[in-house]
């Protein structure tokens, strides 16, 4: 069985633009991998192909045994696959609530995780609770939110779903101070959570000591050790 | 590149080609289009065999939100060109044939019920309700949202695509029938009030010519107007990559292609139809 996630011989590109080259990586559960890069390297894209979001040009990508793309998003669901994303921008659904935005995973999966409304309201008004966001803003669509808070419902949203893989893009660009930390908190969370298997896409030193974690640097489609890939790029 | 989304606009340059490459990529790239037009149909069609009833519970009712601003929210305007189309047809014939109820009546039977009504009515779901579906699908395009959809295990043909191709075929049938009797209605008011002839013969002409197999073509051709226009506006949106310019870029092309696809089909639906079940009506 493989456990965790796992990126078998994988390769992605656009066009004629490699974004990750014929890469082997395993990060098993209760693991975090942080992976840093220059601007426009595909540490997005490399997310997205991590999660199933966007198939491997070439290679195989497994969730806990379970081929990540290929496949409905329901169906990983129903296999146990639960992912929590949280992207650059949030990506929250525009047409929704805050609220509604963390209850939707809920909802459509309410046979799945065998609950029923009352309990789906409990689940998402306790997610936005941990993650502080204001009841008062509960209601209001992710256009009249400002960065942080559309962030932290982002997060409220993937932790509702009770994750075992999150997938953080630039979880702390754009927050103030007390957002930040507020975040590293339950970024800590996650970290420390032998179930959970976590992949950031940051440049963020202060997030990257905060978490303790030896990041790995994306460039020309390889994955090293920071330090590794310093060396080549200087040879 | 924007490291936020999947998408590279560099990697779309390609180098100076001969005449059989281009040709032959052109070739390619349609096959490739049509295939990613049937996949969209045939994939959200069958999304809704999908095991989930909490998932069913919840896309039923995003589709009677879509017939609400689909259908409901279009009576206002089908009332006013149904009433404008009756008046006009009554004009003219009027012109032809001045107090002959009966043929009024069949004029109307041929013209509203077998063309107008299914193809204006498409018409009007089209520009009103396809560009919104496109630009609405580009946008969560170009925010991350169907890939949010997807992070949340949530189906995005499912929950996206499905409701409104549904919302569009139930609202263009509803609207068809409303648009005929808003139609008939306003042609017999405006007959009577101007030709002076009598609301029997109007009645005669028109029960006269409408034979039982009009209302297979009928919502034949509801059922089918009504998927081309859900299904094209859906899927122009969703070929939306990273761009906010390429939205509006889709939402026309939707549009622009939903408007043809409809002409072709609501032709060629009645040529077929009337070629295999004979003409329509019967001899005066």
């Amino acid at each position: 069985m493989k456990d965790g996630l796992w990126l078998e011989d994988t390769s992605f590109r656009y066009g004629n633009l490699w974004v990750l080259r014929e890469t082997e990586l395993h990060v098993p559960p209760g693991r975090t991998l942080i992976v840093t890069g220059d601007n426009g390297v595909g540490k997005s894209t490399l997310l997205y192909v991590c999660a199933g979001l966007l198939p491997a040009s070439a290679g195989h990508v497994w969730l806990d045994g379970h081929l990540a793309a290929g496949k409905k998003p329901s169906e990983l669901m129903r296999e146990g696959v639960r992912r929590g994303f949280l992207f650059g921008q949030g990506g929250l659904l525009s047409n929704l609530s805050a609220l509604s935005n963390v209850t939707l995973g809920l909802r459509y999966h309410a046979d799945v995780f065998g609950i029923d409304e009352k309990e789906i309201n409990a689940r998402a008004r306790a997610a936005l609770g941990q993650l502080r966001v204001a009841q008062t803003d509960f209601h209001a669509l992710p256009a009249h939110l400002s960065l942080g808070v559309r962030k932290r419902v982002a997060l409220a949203r993937a932790l509702a779903l009770d994750p075992n893989f999150v997938f953080l893009d630039d979880p702390d660009g754009g927050l103030d101070s007390a957002t930040r930390h507020l975040v590293y908190e339950r970024l800590e969370g996650f970290r420390d959570d032998s179930k959970i298997t976590v992949v950031i896409a940051t440049n963020s030193r202060q997030l990257i000591d905060r978490l303790g974690i030896h990041p790995l640097e994306l460039a020309h489609g390889h994955l090293l050790p920071e330090d590794e890939s310093r060396r080549s790029r200087r040879a | 590149m924007r490291s936020t989304l999947p998408y590279d606009p560099r990697s779309d340059v390609l180098r100076e080609a001969g005449w059989v490459e281009r040709v032959g990529r052109r070739a390619i790239a349609s096959l490739s289009e049509t295939w990613a037009l049937c996949a969209t149909l045939k994939n959200a069609i069958s999304s809704d065999f999908a095991p989930g009833l909490a998932a069913r519970k919840l896309v039923h009712g995003v589709m009677l939100t879509q017939v609400m601003f689909t259908g409901v929210q279009a009576l206002s305007l089908v009332s006013v060109i149904g009433l404008l189309i009756g008046a006009s047809i009554i004009i003219q014939t009027n012109m032809m044939v001045p107090a002959d109820g009966e043929l009024i009546g069949r004029v109307l039977v041929a013209v509203v019920l077998r063309e107008l009504a299914p193809l204006i009515t498409a018409i009007v779901v089209a520009g009103r309700s396809g560009t919104a579906i496109a630009t609405e699908l580009g946008n969560m395009k170009v925010n991350s949202e169907v890939l949010a959809l997807s992070s949340l295990g949530v189906d995005p043909l499912r929950y996206v695509v499905l409701p409104r191709m549904v919302g569009c075929i139930v609202s263009v049938v509803a609207l068809m029938i409303y648009f005929s009797i808003v139609s008939l209605s306003a042609a017999f008011a405006l007959g009577i009030l101007s030709s002076g002839a009598s609301l029997s013969s109007f009645q005669q002409g028109v029960a006269g010519s409408v034979m039982p197999h009009d209302l297979v073509l009928f919502f034949a051709k509801g059922l089918g107007l009504g998927t081309i226009v859900g299904w094209l506006s859906c899927h122009f949106g969703l070929e939306v990559k990273s761009s906010p310019t390429e939205v509006p870029q889709q939402a026309s092309r939707a549009v622009v292609m939903s408007l043809l696809g409809c002409v072709v089909y609501n032709t060629a639906l009645t040529a077929g139809f009337y070629w295999l079940v004979g003409p329509p009506m019967p001899a005066p």
